[in-house]
């Protein structure tokens, strides 16, 4: 005889939680994670997911090209191809949209939907909430500054065609390392500060584009037309981390100014969108 | 269930204490001296739109730090203890804003870790907050394809999940119709006596603060122009009124005589006065017998939380 059972838990009832309560670093983890997650659509629906599978792919496009030369061709025509320092210019494009997509995705939106103010009714205070987005948007970031050179520094090395003796390769993967820290960190800066101005997100990403591209117009017409110094070059926002991860590489540099000016000037750059984010949430409302 | 843990130090007498708090934004200022202690229970926190309700809700979180004055929330200053303290407040929001493509589960468990609990733990407990405020059924929805009502749920889940010792709610029946109004009194009402969870609610909205609260916090002007326990409305202050046959125009005097203020709509007498309710009573007695009038009736009128409103901020 079978038994019909027609129970059902209509109040589950509340519980007091007397464990233990984990810190501000774990709070920060979840933060990071939850905005990772959604920057790359995760647990979304799979037209968030589109935007940035493609410019991720976009950036693994030369490197398995690379590859696959390597593999096909004979090894003296191959060595001519491998050009770590080069690989920067070639993920420009996805650098730039995966930040103008990413950035304004993880600050605008949470001020937007007040996200924002309840993280911070939580232990997290505008500082924790900073650095937790800024290490999400770098960390996916690395996705296209740092795997794809490290993926092609595998290959290469599998192929035969990697650096010799185990010192080289050390200082090849410490280039590697630092270049996609400056270009990811440049980028984190720009996307941040750039979404900490407005709280539209369409806004937002068409101001890094565009900040990209007119100071690169402004600085190359200054430099062609107006014949300014070569430093006027350091303006052009898109060149300038890529010229000193060419001097990282100890390859030619992009602009023709000594190496402390390079440096100085993206040094510059890096501060002065730092302060336009910090400044910027140091004086928005959460509740007034 | 709603009991204290074992070895968890006894609650501070008072949830919030204010003493002389000022605070202003620029030339604005909010609060001249905000003095207050609020006790355990549910709270009203009243006032019109513009009182500082808000702004005050942010400087218990340490949000913003008063410019002078004393405040305790839980026993610590928030300025001072900042996250600590926050990560045993629960808050729901004002606005009807949240992430609209995120399930309400993810969202409310994700509030809830960075509010210190296990990832197991926010895991369970954000579904059995949406189970507790009717929600169970949905948690696997993004939060934008829900009413307003089921938003207002889901803050409320949110506010809850990470056990706090302390909710403050902002308006939190603001765009509900009366159903879901009725629905979400109840339940904040139920949080505040069986789970044993201190509430604080704004509202400017005095009917649905009359209903659910033990307590009533009055802002106008940027003080604390009233704050007492509910049932202290019903007990007296707002007089008594006496029906009698004749000699009104006498009885009238001899009560006025002792001390009680008496407006007189004919035989119908609207007494009141600084005296508690039994002295008042005795009066109204006395002066009755005093001129050999009929009583026909003698009741004392219980003062609504309108009647304190419109007292305290317009004097009336």
């Amino acid at each position: 005889m079978s038994m019909q059972t027609d129970a059902e838990i209509f109040d589950r009832g509340y519980r007091r939680y007397d464990g233990e309560r984990s810190g501000i670093s774990t709070a920060m983890r979840s933060v990071w994670l939850n905005s990772m997650q959604r920057a790359l659509g995760l647990r979304r629906k799979f037209r968030f997911k589109i935007v940035p599978i493609l410019t991720i792919l976009l950036a693994y496009i030369p490197a398995l090209a690379f590859l696959g030369i390597a593999v096909l061709l004979p090894s003296e025509l191959v060595g001519e191809t491998v050009d770590y320092a080069g690989y920067y210019g070639l993920i420009s494009i996805s650098t730039l949209l995966l930040t103008a997509f990413v950035g304004p995705e993880l600050l605008s939106t949470d001020r937007r939907t007040g996200m924002f103010g309840i993280y911070m009714a939580s232990p997290l205070t505008r500082s924790h909430y900073l650095v937790a987005k800024a290490t999400a948007l770098a960390t996916v970031l690395f996705l296209v500054t740092l795997v794809p050179l490290l993926f092609l520094l595998l290959g290469y090395t599998f192929v035969g065609l990697g650096p010799e003796g185990f010192a080289n390769t050390m200082a090849l993967l410490g280039r590697i390392i630092a270049g996609g820290l400056i270009l990811s960190v440049f980028m984190t800066l720009l996307g941040m500060a750039a979404a900490t101005l407005t709280n539209r997100q369409a806004f937002a990403s068409a101001g890094i584009v565009m900040t990209i591209i007119a100071s690169s117009v402004l600085a190359n017409v200054l430099f062609e037309v107006a014949e300014v110094r070569d430093a006027v070059l350091l303006a052009d926002l898109g060149n300038l981390p890529n010229d000193a991860i060419q001097r990282l590489f100890k390859t030619s540099e992009i602009i023709d100014v000594p190496g402390w000016q390079s440096i100085g000037a993206l040094a510059g750059v890096l501060a002065v969108l730092a302060t336009i984010v910090i400044w910027g949430y140091q004086r928005m409302e959460v509740t007034k | 269930m709603t009991q204290p843990a074992a070895g968890v130090a006894e609650p501070p007498p008072s949830v919030i204490s204010a003493a002389g708090v000022t605070k202003s934004w620029g030339t604005n200022v909010v609060f001249s001296d905000l003095t207050a202690d609020i006790p355990h229970g549910v709270t009203g926190l009243l006032g019109s739109n513009g009182s500082g309700k808000t702004t005050l809700l942010g400087m218990l979180l340490g949000l913003h730090s008063p410019n002078s004055g004393g405040l305790t929330v839980l026993g610590e200053d928030p300025a001072q203890a900042g996250g600590d303290l926050r990560q045993r407040i629960g808050y729901s929001p004002e606005h009807h804003n949240l992430p609209p493509d995120i399930a309400a589960q993810d969202l409310v468990r994700h509030v809830a870790m960075i509010h210190g609990l296990p990832k197991r733990e926010a895991t369970t407990r954000s579904s059995d907050a949406l189970w507790l405020v009717g929600l169970g059924e949905e948690r696997a929805r993004p939060v934008g394809t829900m009413s307003t009502g089921q938003r207002q749920r889901v803050k409320l889940a949110l506010a809850i999940a990470h056990d706090p010792a302390l909710i403050l709610l902002d308006e939190p029946t603001d765009g509900l119709d009366p159903v879901q109004r009725d629905g979400m009194l109840e339940l904040i009402r139920r949080i505040g006596t069986e789970f044993g969870i201190d509430i604080l609610l704004s509202s400017h909205l005095l009917e649905e603060v009359e209903r659910i609260a033990d307590n009533v916090v009055i802002l106008n002007n940027g003080r604390v122009i009233a704050s007492r326990r509910i049932d202290e409305l019903r007990t007296g202050k707002g007089g008594m009124i006496a029906v009698i046959d004749d000699s009104v125009d006498a009885v009238v005097a001899s009560m006025e005589r002792r001390g009680l203020v008496v407006r007189a709509e004919r035989a119908r007498l609207r007494i009141g006065g600084d005296q508690p309710v039994e002295q008042m009573a005795d009066a109204v007695r006395d002066a009755i017998a005093e001129n050999d009038a009929t009583l026909r009736r003698l009741m004392p009128v219980q003062q609504t939380l309108e009647d304190l409103f419109l007292d305290e901020v317009y004097g009336e």
